[in-house]
């Protein structure tokens, strides 16, 4: 097991318009992909599911070569990451029936304990949900970024992260991790 | 006036701790991939998506050609009909 901690990536020149060549890809892909891993895998709750989409949303950012800075990759990357998680979900619940499909954000860890627990009332949530409160607050993306990131109006991602902050302050609160009012 | 977009400030700094959390639980190794090696399969794959974008016009034009063919003969045949018989 390998403590992972999904880094908040730094753009060095985020507003740099350059072809992502092949030293501009390997910089990138060192500074992003573990972060995009992180943030597929808490979404999915699939290591096999993260790694073939993270490996697929960069195949694709190369495919249509972009040329603009770090920043406009990084959210294109997330983008086609989130539209990749979708398409998947769909995929396997057209295949499998609803049932199946829930378990696909099912939590990987059967480990006990608290960390276990963290996870498991994550994976309660939305694969939205997580997705938006993800790039809320562990990337610490603004309403336009995170709209841009999972390719929706502005407006909407405040509303959505909105109910998906209280659906988690609810599971919070029945569990007792905040006092009811 | 209400804010209705806002928890509160211990319900946010809950949810905040938890988020924490949840970025820090630990994960499986990641064996990401070599970066070479996807700058590699991603080239490749653009080259097939050049080639058959080039091809698309031809396959679209094939049968256009077979039925412009099939038609020549037709008239053709129809043509040299008086003379065979």
């Amino acid at each position: 097991m390998d403590t992972l901690v999904a880094p908040r990536i730094q753009c060095t020149r985020p507003d740099a318009v350059a072809r992502l060549d092949e030293a501009a890809f390997s910089a990138f892909y060192s500074k992003t992909s573990r972060a995009l891993w992180a943030y597929v895998y808490r979404v999915t709750g699939n290591a096999a599911d993260a790694d073939d989409i993270v490996q697929e949303a960069f195949c694709r950012l190369l495919r249509v070569g972009l040329e603009a800075g770090e920043e406009e990759w990084r959210r294109y990357l997330y983008r086609i990451a989130s539209n990749l998680v979708v398409d998947r979900w769909r995929h396997r619940k057209r295949q499998e029936g609803d049932e199946r499909a829930k378990k696909f954000a099912a939590p990987p860890e059967s480990g006990r304990g608290d960390d276990a627990d963290v996870a498991r009332t994550f994976a309660t949530l939305t694969s939205r949900e997580r997705a938006l409160l993800w790039l809320a607050y562990v990337e610490e993306e603004s309403h336009e970024e995170i709209a841009a990131s999972l390719g929706l109006g502005r407006r909407s991602i405040k509303v959505l992260l909105f109910r998906a902050r209280r659906r988690l302050r609810d599971l919070l609160k029945s569990q007792g991790l905040i006092a009811r009012a | 006036m209400t804010n209705w977009f806002d928890l509160t400030e211990e319900e946010e700094r809950a949810v905040a701790a938890f988020m924490a959390r949840v970025s820090a639980l630990p994960t499986v190794s990641v064996a990401s991939p070599d970066a070479m090696q996807l700058w590699w399969k991603a080239q490749l794959l653009r080259r097939w998506d050049a080639e058959r974008r080039a091809q698309l016009p031809l396959d679209l034009m094939q049968p256009v050609e077979i039925a412009a063919g099939l038609a020549a003969a037709a008239f053709l045949l129809y043509l040299s009909l008086p003379r065979l018989f």
